[in-house]
């Protein structure tokens, strides 16, 4: 279904006997664009993909991939590609036999299992077992996989975890350019910071639910607004500040944190005359947005 | 044949698994043969039953080809690979046919390779010894394509325990278990001729067996009937299975 977004849960909900992994769960994510699936551990953001990719079986409610459900897809792999958490391989399998196994099954043509290997920059290493593998070799491996079939979509799970500095910046650029070309791309993480470079979106999860759903300009949005403030007559400009509306806290000698902007703590303290030798926005950072969104109970 | 049944085949030869148990299992037949074809007396050599029993070690291959069931099913638990196989075949009663049909013809391939070579050094010894070989005769081979029938059911066999108990050691354990203590004390109650153990031992013996096995006939369709309840079994627990 062509009209269908790439990804669409809806009232999704997953028991574990008496636990609740996910509860009620729905959201649709846009197509060619990335989107951040965010939740604190727990949250229920690996059970939600798995119940998207047909690896657990939703209690209620159902995922779809452009409409079908994972098992009726009559390309799994050239519709989705999957990166799991702490994916596992047989240790003592070759990289490229691993991807030959899949593509076999696949039905896909062998000289693509070069190419994905090229492309991962896993070629040098493509004869040795897995068991010798480092972990950002095996992410890579993980994702050479799920280029296999050519795929729409991508659907990451932690794709960082573990992975040393130069593993990011690699996962990040291939992300962004698998997104340039016209990819979807779903990737999860308990992490802002790991996907606020990349994600055009976020859907953030909490104990198995919704808690939002927004593009990260306005999450980024959220955690500005404030500002810090130095001058030599602090308490003089917090008591103007006050008199304005504006709340200022002095946090230490000739230094106030104000709740609004520089600009509207520059007027108040030009009109009242007093000197200051520094003005700057500070707020929240993003990662603390995302950690009060997801502190208390949601809805 | 399908691609997931290839797809099941090419697991089977890129790893050494299959390797490491042809070996032990060829070391195992040179081990037996010599030592029962040295040992023996050159009047004892030239019966022809004595000759096909010491060649039935090949019969050995069944066992092999039932652990190797249980790795092909169990093991992806094990290593966490079921995931990868999911994702590409998601329709589950697919990759259940598919590891059946690659985990038979896997144990077929053993057997024959097995009783091939149990047959020629067999030979080969027997004539050493100056022995009169009887191994060609029509009621010793037909050992032969029974131990490859019984390798391809055991393979079966075991892909269907190991979906069920999705622990590999576990699987192997509980078999080796059953073949060498439960089915032993079966025999108090008379009636380990029907367990599988003894079905396949049945099948091995074509139409040769002693009065505790069934005949080649309804051992046959015993075992057939096992393998097919541990398929069922095996597929049904593996559409049920959540896998995270």
């Amino acid at each position: 279904m062509a009209d269908a977004p790439p990804v669409e849960v809806r009232a999704l909900t997953k028991r574990y006997g008496s636990t609740i992994a996910v509860d009620g769960l729905s959201f649709a994510i846009p197509r060619g664009r990335i989107t951040g699936f965010l939740g604190p551990n727990g949250a229920g953001k690996t059970t939600t993909l798995r119940a998207l990719l047909g690896l657990v079986l939703p209690t209620t409610g159902e995922a779809r991939i452009e409409g079908s459900r994972y098992r009726e897809l009559a390309d799994p792999l050239g519709t989705v590609g999957a990166v799991l958490e702490a994916d596992s391989f047989h240790p003592g399998r070759s990289g490229r036999n691993h991807l030959r196994v899949l593509a076999t099954a696949a039905g896909v043509a062998r000289p693509r299992v070069d190419e994905v290997l090229e492309e991962v920059e896993l070629s040098s290493a493509a004869r040795r077992r897995v068991g010798g593998y480092s972990l950002g070799m095996r992410q890579r491996l993980s994702v050479a996989g799920a280029l296999l079939g050519r795929p729409r979509l991508l659907v990451l799970d932690e794709p960082a975890n573990g992975l040393d500095p130069e593993g990011i910046r690699w996962l990040r650029t291939f992300l962004r350019g698998f997104a340039a070309e016209g990819g979807t791309v779903l990737i999860s993480s308990h992490v802002l910071a790991e996907v606020a470079q990349v994600a055009d979106e976020v859907v953030i999860l909490h104990r198995g639910r919704l808690v939002t759903q927004e593009p990260l300009a306005a999450l980024t949005a959220r955690s500005s607004g404030g500002s810090v403030v130095r001058s030599p007559e602090a308490a003089r400009l917090g008591a103007e500040l006050a008199r304005a509306g504006v709340e200022a806290t002095l946090v230490e000698d000739g230094e106030l944190r104000v709740t609004a902007p520089a600009e509207r703590v520059g007027e108040v303290a030009a009109a009242a005359g007093i000197v200051l030798h520094e003005l700057r926005p500070q707020g929240a950072s993003l990662e603390e947005v995302f950690l009060e969104l997801t502190a208390g109970e949601p809805g | 044949m399908t691609r997931l049944a290839r797809a099941e085949l090419l697991k089977l030869v890129t790893t050494r698994l299959l390797l490491w148990n042809g070996l032990l299992l060829l070391a195992l037949e040179v081990l037996v043969i010599t030592l029962n074809i040295t040992q023996d007396s050159t009047l004892a050599l030239a019966s022809p039953s004595r000759q096909r029993e010491i060649a039935s070690i090949a019969a050995v291959s069944a066992l092999v080809s039932l652990i190797l069931g249980i790795v092909s099913s169990a093991g992806e638990y094990g290593h966490g690979t079921i995931a990868h196989t999911l994702l590409v075949a998601p329709v589950r009663p697919r990759v259940a046919a598919a590891k059946l049909t690659a985990s038979a013809l896997a144990g077929a391939a053993l057997a024959l390779a097995a009783g091939a070579f149990a047959w020629g050094y067999a030979a080969l010894l027997l004539s050493a010894r100056s022995v009169p070989v009887h191994l060609g005769s029509g009621e010793t081979l037909r050992v032969l394509p029974a131990t490859v029938l019984a390798a391809a059911i055991t393979g079966a066999i075991g892909v269907g325990f190991g979906l069920l108990v999705r622990r590999q050691t576990g699987a192997i354990v509980i078999a080796f278990v059953w073949l060498l203590v439960v089915e032993p004390l079966l025999a108090l109650a008379g009636i380990q001729e029907y367990a599988p153990g003894h079905t396949i031992a049945s099948v091995v013996e074509a139409g040769t067996q002693s009065a505790d096995l069934l005949g080649f006939g309804a051992g046959l369709l015993l075992a057939l009937g096992y393998a097919a309840a541990f398929a069922v079994a095996g597929a049904v627990a593996l559409a049920r299975t959540d896998v995270s």
